[in-house]
């Protein structure tokens, strides 16, 4: 017998079973498993169909979480928030993911003009000499240096003024870590109105095939009250944050 | 950790004489307490949300070997490696594999009760691996050579001063007065090591058996930090820990955090599947899951006391204990304090070593009250009071109790005696306010409680009317 099987048969011990198999179908706590699908269909609508009224609570809701909120009407405007917010903040560079919607942002607007070098934080993996670990190493010093870390997102939660990203190629884990201020851009449409619609969707993700490593739920500053209940800001992670609407 | 449950008595008049432990303690009720029932109220259908949290959780205990089972294998499928640790040395044992099988030298540590039950940083420094604790609490009782006070604020007994003094004395820093420029102190201190560290160990919140996924809930970003920054990331986690699918998440995301710090969701909660896939930019290259027994199974046996592994660890009945707010967490002598300590300590570190701690105990019942999924923690404390006045020689209390208690049993199984009893109950009377004999040493400490009205005499009036 494995060490594992050792395991399990010693609990299968202590519950007093014999065989291996379910006693009862699992309590859902969403619905049943076969209608997962269109549980998840529906969710994706609901993000569309009320995509202004998600936005409207999404912005008190992040607001009193600790974000910094802003409404604009598209990209460019987008990027020039962020490059207002560079040049008040005395940024020298800022490092940012490949969400598209970031990427239009920060072609739009001017930062070589203020003196800001911006690096998209992405692996060289089209030359075939380059060292992984050493340009993933350069990479984190680049964040680690940088005054501001933007990022886009794959979803929002109205419920909790939550940003949800979902590392993969283009998409740092550490964008949104590193660098002591963050900006996440949110498209519309993007607004879930609950935590229930997210794990829905991820769930479908799953069953997919389509998951990734590593999801982040990102809900305002870093912040701690491990001394005498105190909060402080930036403990490890961004102390200041920023959530930026589009459309 | 080595456990000291034996002091409970010794280590609570300490606690009750110092006069800045009882001014941090009294902080819990108006902070976390109240933010708790707050955002309890805040969050429509909380009632059924407990409820339905209690269901699943017992659904999941009830076949804990299926959900292991189906955990590990989507673990693997991830890419994964899961070793399954009946007891704290295996899994200490396992962890210093790894480090050593990549030569690391220094591991970073996100808040992890289990690693204090492993007294896993220990052996990793008798093995010349420097582990440093990452979660500004855990850091500066590490640095301390302290044990943590509480689950979710484990220096909340520390005050600004003494936090300056020590980072004066092991960090050589200036004296500072703002817990502002501490906290910076130890983001500089700390930033270092995550940027060097080989490995990253953390514990685990919920474990998601049908995606093979890790779940942490944190504030400071320290967790994130060991899950993305090191070349290998091991979580650690007792066997309790899982939940059947990635939807409940929401549910119990819900429960724990909501009940811990009375958030609507904490900074960071961070979900991870196995280590970095191909196409992703960082990560970890390893990824392992080390699931723990180390006493679990012995309570899991005991269809009694069998709810106490549904606990989420959130600390509420901490908090809402008029007893360990009195007493804080160094009393208890072990891991795990308050109510929840009381019930899994004596169970975990053996019914001997823990016989005080069922004790330490009103049962008022907030705790009861306070918890997520409904624990019946005094029926629990009630359980173990007569496991130990009617067990076994070795983990029996004092002589003279089980014979009180006995002679007590004897009494209320004959109907006699007992309407004397209830007749005393039905005047409004104490039993006794302070017993005699061997009942003594019981009510030094404590009023012996009025006896309720029988239910006989209720009953009585109720057909009256």
């Amino acid at each position: 017998m494995s060490d594992r099987e050792a395991f399990l048969q010693s609990i299968r011990g202590a519950l007093g079973r014999q065989d291996s198999g379910l006693t009862s179908d699992a309590p859902t706590s969403a619905g049943p498993p076969d209608q997962l699908e269109e549980r998840a269909r529906r969710a994706s609508e609901i993000a569309s169909r009320d995509a202004d009224n998600l936005f409207d609570v999404l912005s008190n809701v992040a607001a009193g979480a600790g974000w910094n909120v802003a409404h604009v009407p598209d990209a460019r405007a987008a990027g020039e928030y962020v490059l207002k917010l560079a040049q008040d903040l005395e940024a020298r560079s800022a490092v940012y993911s490949l969400h598209p919607v970031v990427q239009a942002a920060i072609g739009e607007a001017d930062f070589d003009t203020a003196g800001i070098t911006t690096i998209p934080v992405a692996l060289d993996r089209d030359d075939p000499d380059s060292d992984e670990d050493a340009d993933r190493a350069r990479l984190r010093s680049i964040m680690e240096a940088a005054d501001l870390g933007v990022t886009g997102v794959d979803y929002a939660i109205a419920e909790t003024g939550t940003c949800v990203i979902i590392p993969r190629r283009g998409v740092s884990r550490l964008v949104s870590l590193l660098p002591p201020v963050h900006v996440a851009i949110v498209e519309r449409g993007q607004a879930l109105p609950s935590l229930d619609e997210l794990f829905t969707l991820r769930r479908d993700d799953f069953i997919r095939g389509d998951f990734g490593s590593y999801m982040n739920l990102i809900t305002g500053p870093s912040r701690t009250a491990d001394i005498e209940y105190t909060i402080v800001t930036g403990v490890h992670g961004p102390g200041e944050v920023h959530m930026v609407l589009v459309g | 950790m080595e456990p000291k449950t034996k002091r409970f008595k010794a280590g609570s008049a300490a606690a009750l004489a110092d006069e800045r432990i009882q001014a941090n303690l009294a902080g819990l009720y108006s902070g976390f307490h109240s933010a708790r029932i707050s955002a309890a109220s805040a969050t429509s259908g909380w009632e059924e949300l407990r409820e339905r949290g209690r269901r699943i959780k017992a659904h999941v205990i009830e076949n804990l070997d299926y959900y292991l089972d189906l955990l590990a294998r989507n673990v693997e499928k991830a890419g994964g490696r899961v070793f399954f640790a009946r007891d704290a040395d295996e899994a200490s044992n396992y962890v210093i594999g790894v480090a050593k099988s990549r030569n690391i030298d220094l591991v970073i540590k996100s808040k992890s009760m289990l690693s204090e039950e492993m007294g896993l940083n220990d052996r990793l420094e008798s093995e010349g691996i420097e582990p440093v604790e990452t979660d500004l609490g855990e850091y500066i009782v590490q640095l301390a050579g302290d044990t943590p006070f509480h689950i979710i604020a484990p220096a909340i007994h520390k005050s600004r001063g003494e936090v300056s003094d020590l980072f004066a004395q092991k960090l050589g820093s200036p004296a500072y007065d703002d817990i502002e420029d501490l906290t910076r102190e130890a983001r500089r201190q700390l930033r270092g090591k995550f940027m060097t560290a080989g490995m990253g160990v953390t514990g685990a919140n919920f474990l998601v058996a049908e995606t093979g996924t890790v779940t942490l809930v944190t504030n400071e970003g320290n967790g994130r930090m060991c899950t993305s920054m090191p070349k290998v990331h091991v979580a650690i986690a007792g066997m309790e820990k899982v939940v059947p699918s990635i939807e409940d998440l929401a549910l119990f995301l819900r429960l724990l955090i909501r009940s811990a710090t009375g958030q609507m969701v904490s900074s960071y909660v961070t979900a991870v599947t196995g280590p970095r896939k191909q196409d992703e930019e960082d990560g970890p290259e390893e990824f392992h899951l080390v699931i723990v027994d180390n006493g679990r199974s012995r309570i899991l046996a005991d269809p009694d006391l069998r709810e106490s592994l549904y606990c989420l660890r959130c600390g509420a009945c901490l908090n809402a204990c008029p007893v360990y707010r009195k007493v804080g967490g160094h009393a208890y002598g072990w891991v795990y304090p308050g109510p929840i300590g009381a019930v899994v300590s004596p169970m975990l570190t053996g019914l001997s070593d823990g016989k005080d701690l069922p004790y330490a105990s009103t049962l008022c019942g907030a705790c009861k009250e306070a918890c997520p999924v409904k624990i019946d923690i005094p029926r629990m404390l009630l359980y173990l009071r007569k496991e130990l006045t009617e067990g076994d020689e070795k983990a029996s209390s004092n002589l003279g109790e089980r014979i009180a208690m006995k002679g007590w049993k004897a009494a209320a199984s004959t109907d006699k005696t007992m309407r004397a009893a209830n007749l005393l109950a039905r005047l409004g009377a104490p039993i006794a306010s302070k017993m005699p004999g061997p009942m003594s040493g019981w009510t030094d400490h404590r009023e012996a409680p009025r006896a309720a009205r029988p239910f006989r005499s209720r009953w009585q009036e109720l057909k009256d009317q």
